[in-house]
């Protein structure tokens, strides 16, 4: 009879214990709130199918205090949620090889930021050009 | 002699299969200079205090992969970790997360090892060469794309990092997905279809969400989320292509 | 008790046993192969090793030079025969290497790099950046796996050897996990457990490094050769002892003192330039360079340190970019032990043992004169390193020997008689008692003062230079140690994984392999290779001494000490120098046509 007895440990609560697990956690999570965001699309582009009052309704509800909350809540998450995607974006490529030179993760993690960010001000300029 | 000395509580969680229940924490009071180790720590504690505390280690230099450990919640190489970054506060020990401890600071490591032996960690060549035919040509460019990856040292510290390995240890995890890579990506192999076998469906690369800790606490440098992430990417195209890809002779089940 | 039948038992899975293992699996595959090691394979310590392996393969280079380079290396202590075979098989075995998927260092077309090497006249060392010994094993360790006749045996510690009629028929281990002791029998015993270099206080061997099989065949008769021949590495981490490698000085590191002087054209190894140059300077052997350290610190021009006084070893030169590619684990060392960029300071070292250059007598089959006996690598005295080995040979000798091991004991497991099987159980039964009561013995002496003590007496008296009455208070105080080691005393009684029993029959193993060294030691009065005294025995004596000690064991007793032949073939015994006083010699000895 053997004397061995080996202790698996338990898991619980595993991803307070650690910074990196805590942030982790937290990208996943804001990832609801990007489709919570897809929703809220959906449904003003439901409204635009139904007619000018459904629209109009909609829009309504947009300007509501709630709903402004509710959209810098999401815009917060938004873009916490693209930074540490970002972040983690040099772990799933194979190498960039540029000019015989491994790409840096800094470089492509800032590439990617750069990227996003370029990408938003691109769509705010010409939201901002329709309305004009 | 140049440095004064000092004193670190070092606590350990141990656990003696034949007398603790469960692992119990224990605190020992170490004199130590700025240039020891956590495992020099350790050596102290058994060497001088108390001989029962059992764990491994050999070339205290980082490259056997014998030490790994948790110190304050963190999977580190004992041997290059040092007391004084932790110092003037009590620093805890315990054995590699994730794994069963077998006793005190010793896990059992029997699932990394058959993990190893399953994805055959040895050159299948593409063609075949004879001794008298000298070497396989490999450019350094060649090199570079899996040398990353032969870095490995066993250590297991990505294995106590990775939560999903710790919820479901059916996971091949970082450590054998990184080796399986390795060999994969060696310009002298050819059974790279026969590898991703392995890592196809529940207990391959997509048990990995992503989470890249097993990256930050490599001591070499691997990057195992990189091999792991890479070969989603790879599963998936194989997924896909087979719809649009005439079958090919002996890719059978 | 757990009995395993097998037809080769191997015991140690570094370098060698690995490779022993896959030749006898590539021998013949039905014969059942047990391979016993007390760490999981890759952790053995050939994983420590850095600098590279030898093979010659550069169309300048020959044989004949890697012949000569190790036979006068090792001050003609060395097998001719035997070295002869060695440098003829090295470049088939590094090749096997590559194809079994060994990452070399490469150049630029595909082939090969070679880097240089201490005492090596031309460029043969295969390297892998600065983890060749890493790499090696991983490499084996990994390919061990595709032949189902390995059966692993891993964390079980080998605690005897089972001996009947003369004939060697298996082991006694301790399985480490649960305390269990199991026997496995087997006709042919391949020993592959490396060398005893934790004896010593400073040294750059892993905790694992004692001497286990040695102590097991020399208990059991075998005589041990050329123990007192220990290898102090010039360039080690002040302390600890870790390694910088000699690829350091391989790639044009410098070795400078407090002045910043190149204090190596003192000792006979220069001029100092043009650098670098081969088998000159900080190229020269490590026997040389150990000893030169010794003389710097007596003139006082070292520098001084926290633990002991140092020298430089100088990188800067080499640039940030060559020394992350060729040595990325020495700039990983330096800056994580030492905080120091080595692009940016020198590196503060120190000599400190690192190799056993003797061992278990074997033939150049391997063969120990106990039969079904083998033993290959550090652990054993094939004859190639003789009074000094040269740096990249032992990687070499891990695979070229752990071959040879493998097919002799394959051959000899084909071809031998049945065992006694229970006579062999029965023995194993009273090894079984023997062993467990070290766990229960009743004492007072603590296994880390004994350790420290010999480690302490093992410094004093068997260093880079020897006395005779220091070797002589060296010897007293081992059997002192030994007696006391009689009334160890453990804190742990219990069966899982109980480490304390563990370095309790590893300070066993130790006790005796030291004392062999030291009596073999003081009973060389004359100075070759690592062997250097003081006291009226500073030159080399071939007419008395140009002989292998063979040290044999003797129960409680201190080891007597014999000697035996050395064979020379074609390279007699000559005027050993390096630098340019070495091109002299060997200019006169290509026009005298030898």
């Amino acid at each position: 009879m053997t004397a061995r007895r080996p202790y698996k440990r338990p898991m619980p609560g595993w991803w307070r214990k650690n910074p990196y697990f805590v942030e982790y956690v937290v990208h996943e999570a804001t990832a609801c709130f990007v489709a919570a965001y897809a929703l809220v699309f959906l449904a003003g582009l439901l409204c635009l199918v139904q007619g000018e009052e459904a629209w109009a309704a909609w829009l309504a509800v947009l300007r509501s205090p709630w709903s402004i909350v509710a959209h810098l809540v999401m815009l917060v998450a938004m873009g916490y949620h693209s930074y540490t995607w970002f972040k983690i974006m040099p772990k799933t490529l194979p190498p960039v090889v540029v000019r015989g030179q491994r790409l840096s993760p800094g470089a492509i993690t800032g590439g990617g930021l750069f990227a996003a960010l370029a990408a938003s001000l691109l769509v705010l300029g010409l939201a901002w050009g329709v309305l004009q | 002699m140049s440095e004064q000395e000092k004193i670190i509580e070092i606590e350990v969680l141990r656990y003696r299969p034949e007398q603790d229940e469960k692992p119990v924490p224990q605190v020992f009071k170490v004199p130590f200079t700025d240039d020891m180790s956590v495992l020099q720590g350790i050596q102290y504690i058994k060497d001088w205090l108390d001989g029962t505390l059992s764990y491994r280690w050999s070339c205290r230099m980082a490259i056997c992969g014998s030490c790994g450990m948790m110190v304050d919640g963190v999977p580190k190489l004992a041997c290059k970790t040092f007391l004084r970054d932790y110092y003037p506060n009590r620093v805890r020990i315990e054995a590699l997360a994730h794994f069963p401890i077998e006793r005190d600071l010793v896990i059992v490591a029997d699932d990394f090892i058959e993990k190893l032996q399953r994805i055959k960690p040895w050159i299948i060549p593409k063609e075949a060469r004879t001794l008298e035919q000298g070497e396989y040509i490999q450019t350094p460019a060649e090199l570079d794309v899996y040398e990353q990856f032969s870095s490995c040292i066993n250590c297991m510290l990505c294995y106590a990092a990775c939560p999903q390995y710790g919820l479901n240890d059916k996971f091949l995890g970082p450590g054998i997905i990184a080796l399986l890579h390795r060999y994969n990506a060696d310009s002298r192999d050819g059974a790279e279809a026969e590898r991703m076998q392995e890592i196809h469906g529940h207990e391959g690369v997509f048990n990995c969400t992503a989470v890249g800790y097993c990256s930050e606490v490599c001591p070499k440098g691997v990057d195992p989320a990189n091999a792991v992430n890479v070969n989603k990417t790879k599963v998936a195209q194989d997924y896909f292509l087979r719809f649009i890809r005439p079958k090919a002779k002996g890719d059978c089940e | 008790m757990q009995t395993y039948q097998a037809d080769v038992v191997i015991v140690g899975a570094g370098g060698a046993g690995l490779r022993a293992a896959i030749a006898v699996a590539e021998f013949d595959p039905r014969l059942r192969v047990a391979l016993v090691s007390k760490v999981y394979p890759m952790r053995s310590h050939t994983v420590a090793a850095e600098g590279g392996s030898a093979a010659v393969v550069q169309a300048h280079d020959s044989l004949e030079h890697h012949f000569h380079d190790t036979v006068a290396g090792g001050d003609w202590l060395c097998e001719q025969d035997v070295v002869d075979y060695f440098v003829a098989h090295c470049a088939e075995e590094m090749v096997q290497m590559e194809h079994w998927g060994c990452p070399w260092s490469r150049k630029d077309d595909g082939h090969i790099n070679v880097r240089a090497f201490g005492g090596m006249k031309i460029e043969r060392t295969w390297f892998a950046a600065d983890k060749t010994g890493f790499h090696m094993l991983h490499t084996l360790f990994q390919t061990s796996m595709k032949y189902p006749s390995i059966k692993r045996f891993d964390e079980y510690f080998c605690a005897d050897l089972l001996v009947d009629e003369g004939r060697c028929g298996g082991v006694v281990a301790i399985q480490i996990a649960g305390g269990e002791l199991v026997q496995i029998q087997a006709p042919s015993v391949v020993l592959a457990t490396g060398g005893a270099g934790r004896v010593f206080r400073q040294n750059t061997n892993g905790g694992i490094v004692t001497g286990d099989g040695m102590a097991l065949a020399y208990r059991h008769g075998v005589p041990l050769r050329d123990m007192e021949f220990m290898q102090y590495h010039p360039t080690c981490m002040p302390g600890t002892g870790l390694l910088f490698t000699e690829g350091c000085r391989g790639e044009g590191g410098i070795l400078t003192n407090r002045d910043g002087y190149r204090y190596l054209q003192d000792y006979g190894l220069g001029p100092a330039d043009p650098w670098p140059r081969k088998k000159a300077m900080e190229l020269g052997p490590r026997d040389r360079l150990s000893q030169a350290f010794w003389h710097e610190e007596r003139k006082g021009r070292t520098i001084d340190g926290p633990h002991g006084s140092v020298v430089n070893l100088d990188l800067r030169h080499l640039g940030e970019k060559k020394l992350r590619e060729r040595l990325p684990q020495i700039c990983e060392l330096a800056e994580e032990f030492l905080g120091i960029d080595p692009a940016e300071t020198p590196i503060p070292v120190r000599p400190a043992v690192h190799y056993t250059m003797g061992g278990i007598l074997v033939d150049g089959n391997c063969a120990a004169p106990l039969r079904g006996l083998f033993a290959a690598g550090e652990c054993s005295s094939v004859g190639i390193h003789g009074a000094n080995r040269l740096g990249s040979n032992s990687l070499a000798e891990l695979c070229v020997f752990g071959k040879v091991a493998g097919e002799s004991a394959a051959r000899f497991a084909q071809d031998s008689a049945p065992l006694r099987r229970n006579h062999l159980a029965e023995q194993a039964s009273d090894i079984e008692s023997r062993v467990r009561a070290v766990v229960d013995n009743e004492g007072s002496e603590r296994i880390a003062t004994l350790r420290t003590e010999m480690a302490q007496t093992m410094e004093q008296g068997c260093g880079i230079y020897r006395l005779g009455d220091e070797m002589q208070a060296t010897c007293d105080k081992l059997a002192e140690l030994r007696e006391r080691f009689r009334r160890v005393k453990l804190d742990d009684r219990s069966r899982v994984w109980n480490s304390e029993w563990l370095l309790a029959i590893e300070l066993g193993y130790q006790l005796e392999v030291a004392q062999a060294i030291a009596h073999s030691a003081l009973a060389r009065r004359e100075s070759r290779g690592a062997h250097q005294r003081l006291d009226g025995f500073e030159a080399r004596d071939d007419v008395n001494f140009l002989a292998h000690s063979l040290a044999v064991y003797a129960g409680r007793e201190a080891p007597r000490i014999e000697y035996g032949p050395v064979k020379i073939t074609h390279l007699p015994p000559g005027v050993r120098a390096y630098g340019a006083e070495g091109e002299r010699v060997e200019q006169e000895r290509s026009a005298a046509g030898v």
